[in-house]
């Protein structure tokens, strides 16, 4: 009998007042915020990217090794392309293998974190993301002692006579292998985000529709998670393509360098060898940038293009 | 894998109880619900109606007792076995899909070579065919409520299952799809099975409601059996309002029994009462009673209950709302239709009495 409604006595009479009308200081106050991030990146991405074009379009003097003057020429790409192209192939087919383990290795995790975790789905969260309070040297060199001739991954191999040549570090092997630990958690996470977020009722809609367990999986919870995965290779694909600390720490000195190490060879270590690492850089970044927007043309979704 | 099961026949519920780790949601449930029924299993959140519907679609399992539809034990089969489609609340429909597809999923799972075919034709029956190319993001509310509804129908489910199917939608889309959804279910025929906590959607479209409380059925009925005769406490409270006064039967008198209460000796009919003996709580509704600024007299008797002390009255236009407090009674509510053309100008503190046809009271379990 609460129900009932008070008496009214009198009717509220108070007339709402207007809304505010909205000012133009709105949009001024947007692009006041957008401003500092502007200088930042006019600063410290464009001015350099500009910089970095001239210097691969310079000449050298001849006869002055060291010194270049200003040109536009072009022959530095050739010459760049030309002597590189295997560290070309081997970043993107190296690249290519990691993000692949990295996804294999990802989907499951991410998944048991999104749905049978429970109460440990914390715990395996920090898991994930503990190795970032390391650096990223520091950890690669354990994956050096970790593979080694001597360590426990070599070893177990060598006494079960499966692993041929007898060692891991030096090889290709190693070199994905560090990139696929490496990146992993740029996987997991993107993954794991579109999964979690995904309405458990959902899934369940695919079993009352007729999809058994594997069939759900493969028609609705896997193309649920599409942005996740794009998202997750690509975070994956980009930065390894253009890494160079794992192929150093964990590669050999000639058959496994990828094209960031012949951009740091050529400009830290050859006289000269300016012009050529800024072509490298700029044809790595144009390689890269055709890639992406093929894979996202081809599997992208709304939320990406 | 188990084989889809094309059962046909009522749904039949047999001693169902699921138990979680510390309480029991379903509580010894039975209930057959006949094949075409329109059939609404209300409740407050919590008294396991949700869990029942979720038993019957294969979501969950019951801890004990058997789901069947016809002679066909469904119990321990998994969802995507059994001839039942669900209607969700949140709708769950497939965001990387279009509506054309989203239908299209249950008869393509099922190898239909006209999937396609199929779900346009069940998306002209919910009058959605212009928007079957968009996704389900760009569609409003309503519009995704009825591609959940077509989504489920397009498989001709021997049972179709509506979890609280317009709780997201405003009050007047809300009464627009109860007509909707009860044309729907003339016009195919099937058994729909609807979960609602609200007691004027489950009175509006189905042909027999379940009152659910604490994983029970409390009473089962067509809706103005159930609002006319509740016979629980609960019923009569949670179905519509009722003024209720606990009391003992005193006596008989031919085709009544009086039921004393309150220093009052009211009349209740042998057939509306519950209990022929012992306690039992009287109630009437507020629409089903009178206010007096006299005293009715003798000619009530039995009837009327007061003097009490008129607390509030509130003039909703089509009514007026009256609370009274009785003493040693309570609080009763009296709702008038402003018929007469001189009404009593009652005010707070005014002294009042309450009277109703004794057609109209009721005798529930107290």
């Amino acid at each position: 009998m609460s129900a009932l409604a008070h008496i009214g006595g009198s009717p509220s009479g108070t007339s709402t007042t207007a809304a505010p009308e909205p000012t133009k200081r709105g949009g001024m106050a947007a692009y006041l915020l957008l401003l500092p991030g502007l200088i930042w990146l006019l600063v410290f991405f464009i001015a350099p990217l500009v910089q970095l074009a001239t210097v691969s379009l310079q000449s050298q003097f001849p006869g002055y090794p060291g010194y270049y003057y200003r040109n536009v020429d072009f022959g530095n790409y050739g010459r760049a392309i030309v002597e590189y192209w295997p560290h070309f192939v081997r970043s993107l087919l190296f690249a290519g293998l990691a993000t692949f383990f990295a996804f294999v290795l990802a989907y499951p995790l991410a998944y048991a974190m999104a749905f049978k975790a429970g109460k440990w789905r914390g715990v395996m969260m920090i898991c994930v993301i503990a190795p970032f309070f390391t650096s990223f040297i520091l950890r690669t060199i354990a994956w050096r002692q970790i593979l080694s001739d001597e360590g426990p991954v070599v070893s177990v191999l060598n006494f079960l006579h499966v692993l041929p040549g007898g060692h891991i570090t030096e090889t290709w092997v190693a070199v994905v292998a560090g990139l696929t630990y490496n990146f992993l958690p740029f996987m997991v996470l993107p993954i794991y985000a579109s999964l979690e977020r995904a309405d458990p009722k959902i899934i369940e809609a695919g079993g009352d529709l007729y999809a058994n367990g594997f069939t759900t999986f493969r028609t609705v919870t896997l193309p649920m998670s599409m942005p996740g995965v794009l998202a997750g290779t690509l975070l994956t694909f980009i930065p390894a393509a253009g890494d160079y600390v794992n192929a150093e720490l964990l590669g050999s000195d000639i058959s496994t360098k990828m094209v960031g190490n012949g951009i740091e060879s050529q400009f830290f270590k050859v006289l000269g060898g300016y012009p050529i690492a800024a072509a490298l850089s700029f044809t790595l970044m144009a390689v890269i940038l055709a890639l992406v927007f093929l894979y996202v043309r081809r599997y992208g979704t709304e939320e990406l293009l | 894998m188990a084989e889809f099961r094309a059962a046909k026949g009522d749904l039949v519920l047999e001693n169902v109880t699921k138990s979680f780790t510390n309480f029991t949601a379903v509580d010894d449930l039975s209930m057959t619900v006949p094949r075409g029924a329109f059939f609404a299993l209300l409740g407050p959140s919590g008294c396991g109606k949700t869990t029942t519907l979720r038993m019957v679609a294969g979501l969950e399992q019951p801890t004990s007792g058997r789901v069947l539809i016809g002679d066909t034990d469904l119990t321990g089969s998994r969802p995507y076995e059994r001839p039942v489609n669900t209607v969700f609340q949140s709708y769950a429909l497939f965001p990387h899909l279009t509506v054309r597809d989203n239908v299209a999923f249950g008869p393509k799972r099922r190898g239909a070579k006209d999937a396609q075919a199929q779900a346009d034709a069940t998306l002209a029956l919910v009058q959605l065919t212009h928007l079957a190319g968009r996704k389900p993001t760009q569609l409003s509310g309503g519009q995704q409520q009825r591609v959940a509804v077509a989504r489920a129908l397009v498989n001709h489910p021997e049972v179709l299952l509506l979890d609280e199917p317009l709780g997201a939608l405003d009050l007047k889309l809300r009464r627009e799809m109860q007509v909707e959804l009860k044309r729907i279910q003339t016009e195919v025929g099937l058994t729909f099975v609807h979960v609602t906590h609200d007691q004027e959607e489950a009175m509006t479209m189905a042909d027999t409601v379940a009152v659910m409380n604490l994983g029970k059925i409390e009473q089962m009925g067509a809706p103005e059996v159930l609002y006319d005769l509740p016979r629980t406490k609960f019923v009569a409270n949670f179905l519509g309002q009722s003024n209720l006064l606990s009391g003992h039967v005193d006596d008989t008198d031919g085709e009544h029994i009086i039921v004393s209460a309150a220093h009052h000796k009211l009349r209740l009919r042998k057939s509306r009462a519950a209990a022929g003996s012992g306690d039992i709580a009287f109630g009437v509704r507020p629409e089903k009673t009178r206010i007096h600024n006299t005293d009715p007299g003798a000619s009530a008797a039995g009837n009327s209950i007061g003097p009490g002390t008129l607390l509030d009255v509130s003039f909703t236009g089509v009514a007026t709302q009256y609370l009274v407090d009785v003493p040693d009674a309570g609080r009763w509510a009296v709702y008038e239709q402003n018929l007469d053309l001189d009404r009593i100008d009652s005010r707070p503190g005014d002294t009042v009495w309450i009277s109703w046809d004794p057609g109209h009271a009721f005798g529930v379990r107290p």
